[in-house]
């Protein structure tokens, strides 16, 4: 009840104020606002990259050659050690391994940038990929080392004006000079934000791993992806995986293993550092309009030292005035907090709209962003609160 | 006894400077009284009336509100009693000037802890006693001298104090005006509130029932009011 209408006299006077009252909020609602809008994109990305990152398999191990250390041809992975590693580990239920060259793709007078990938069947076990037209590469492909791709969208609709139009067309590999002619056997679609950034993107082939070295020319298999059926003994299986291709190869330490989820926290944790970190520094911003608040508060009683001294003749305690400015600061953030949260919340719905993504603001934001105002309104204002109520009343009746 | 002040002393320290303003002050005001203190200025009597008000402490000596001692109260007592026992009236009114009067008035009663609905009640009904029934929402602003300091007297009664103290209260005002402001305070004392009134005009003092002289930090003069001019007698 009571300070219920300390409030409403505190309201009172922000009113008696407007203008001063919000140039004073405008430090508050550009603090939480941009807190708000960097906090919600912060998410928005981490919720982005957690799905693309779930269209990978989880339940993988990567093996790789560790190229920081001296690495001759002998230390590559072959076919072998993918048959190998399938022997001998029964936890292991797929081996997907993989070389990578980069070149072009032409077609006629066509030429485009292009990554190429050559891989087995089992690799679509691993990854999600979705075809708009044709099949993937099938065991039957790998087996009999068949001269098919499949690519990306956007380059069958560069070479071929569309995906069902590809299927069954020919088109030319080059990587350093090493041309050969592949057969189109299925197209993927382009996902993601990948999608957007059109034709700059290198295209995407995919081939069977047994014509790596005719058509790669001089890359090696630096990669295996090995999908298990339980990975609480990912670690275990990791170092026997690598304790057998080091038999194999008659070397040590020249390979290192990485778990799929684990690669998916790291992202994540340095998604949340970076969004903690800009956060901190649009809260930068919320200490320098605090400052604001504290410096009108001061200016605000030094104007009312008389009615500070009129309210203390009749009866007023130290703790009524203290409560009486700094429910006024703790107000006028507050209000500047709502606004601020109302324009982050805005923001964030521009953004959303014009990238085309969801840009969801959290109530736990908005929660911290309101207990962060008020936060403010106390820390700014106590002390010209402390500066009201510790005012001798025959000074400041005295004051003019 | 309302008041019941022995050998006050109050001294200001200024740096190396201390100046004594009060020197050994002993006075009584008993219940009905209707007293002025006069006297030049620097002559004490300010420093005499924030001490009685309770708005500043004594140096030394004994002061007795209704028999408490006073200086037993930290500043939040000392709030308490300002609010429960003291009715201030000013020279220049000190009413808030963006609060209509009957906003103005209750503002005692709302540090008092008194509900919403009873400090409108008392409020409006203090508002009536000093004749300002049509000027209740009213902002200071809108009134003239006379009007303000009428609310001011309102403010002072509306906690039914056991005194009004009130400093120079008819000094900014023309002496119709003055003579009106006056009239209620004797009408007031009729009714049994005790008054304390500072002024230095002798015709203001003749209202009164009892003069005390103030001069260099001591009573040189206290006498009763022979002859004393009632208003609108």
């Amino acid at each position: 009840m009571y300070i219920f209408e300390i409030l409403n006299s505190a309201l009172q006077n922000i009113k008696a104020n407007k203008l001063r009252s919000f140039l004073t909020m405008l430090g508050i609602i550009i603090g939480i606002s941009s807190v708000i809008t960097i906090a919600s994109i912060g998410g928005a990305i981490k919720e982005y990259v957690t799905g693309e990152f779930a269209g990978m398999g989880t339940n993988v191990i990567n093996l790789q050659v560790d190229t920081t250390e001296s690495i001759g041809k002998r230390d590559y992975f072959t076919l072998e050690d993918a048959e190998l590693i399938k022997e001998k580990v029964p936890e292991v239920t797929a081996v997907v391994p993989m070389a990578e060259g980069f070149g072009t793709v032409e077609l006629q007078d066509k030429t485009k940038m292009a990554s190429v990938a050559a891989l087995n069947q089992h690799y679509v076990e691993i990854y999600d990929m979705d075809l708009a037209a044709g099949r993937f590469i099938n065991e039957h492909d790998v087996e009999t080392k068949k001269y098919v791709a499949v690519i990306d969208e956007l380059t069958a609709d560069k070479f071929f004006s569309n995906s069902d139009a590809a299927i069954g067309q020919r088109f030319k590999v080059n990587i350093n000079g090493n041309y050969s002619d592949m057969t189109v056997i299925g197209v993927m679609k382009s996902q993601g934000i990948l999608a957007s950034f059109g034709e700059n993107v290198p295209a995407q082939v995919y081939i069977p791993i047994t014509i790596y070295d005719q058509v790669l020319g001089n890359e090696n298999i630096s990669h295996v992806s090995v999908l298990v059926s339980d990975m609480t003994k990912a670690d275990e299986i990791s170092s026997k995986i690598i304790r057998i291709i080091e038999n194999k190869h008659n070397n040590t330490d020249k390979y290192t293993a990485s778990q799929g989820f684990a690669a998916l926290d790291m992202v994540n944790n340095v998604l949340d550092m970076l969004t903690a970190a800009l956060s901190a520094i649009a809260a930068i911003s919320l200490v320098v309009g605090g400052i604001g608040v504290m410096n009108i508060m001061l200016v605000s009683v030094t104007e009312r030292t008389r009615e500070i001294g009129i309210r203390k003749a009749v009866g007023a305690k130290t703790n009524d005035i203290r409560i009486q400015f700094l429910s006024e600061s703790v107000i006028l953030c507050l209000i500047g907090g709502g606004i601020g949260i109302i324009f982050g919340f805005l923001i964030c719905k521009i953004i959303g709209y014009t990238m085309d993504v969801s840009v969801p603001v959290s109530i736990a934001t908005v929660a911290i962003a309101f207990i962060f105002s008020s936060a403010v309104g106390i820390f700014f204002g106590l002390y010209p609160a402390s500066k009201a109520a510790k005012m001798d009343p025959i000074e400041a009746l005295r004051h003019e | 006894m309302i008041i019941k002040i022995e050998n006050l002393v109050k001294v200001y320290t200024t740096g190396s400077i201390s100046l004594t303003a009060l020197k050994g002050v002993n006075l009584e005001v008993k219940e009905g009284e209707f007293v002025a203190i006069m006297g030049s200025s620097g002559s004490g009597k300010s420093t005499l009336m924030n001490i009685i008000g309770c708005l500043d402490r004594a140096t030394s000596g004994k002061y007795l509100l209704e028999g408490k001692d006073i200086n037993e109260f930290d500043d939040d007592g000392l709030a308490d009693i300002r609010n429960r026992k003291i009715g201030f009236v000013f020279q220049s009114y000190n009413l808030l000037p963006k609060m209509d009067a009957v906003r103005n008035v209750e503002l005692p009663l709302f540090y008092g802890k008194v509900s919403a609905e009873d400090r409108i009640a008392r409020s409006k009904e203090a508002l009536k006693r000093v004749g300002l029934e049509d000027r209740m929402y009213h902002k200071p602003p809108e009134m003239s001298g006379g009007q303000k300091q009428r609310v001011a007297i309102a403010r002072a009664l509306v906690n039914n104090p056991s005194l009004i103290l009130a400093d120079e209260p008819t000094g900014n005002l023309d002496t119709a005006s003055g003579d009106e402001i006056m009239g209620i305070f004797q009408k007031l004392n009729d009714e049994g509130v005790t008054i304390v009134m500072v002024t230095h005009e002798p015709e203001i003092a003749a209202c009164t029932k009892r003069n005390i002289i103030f001069r260099d930090g001591n009573i040189i003069s206290d006498v009763a009011v022979k002859d004393r001019v009632i208003i609108g007698g």
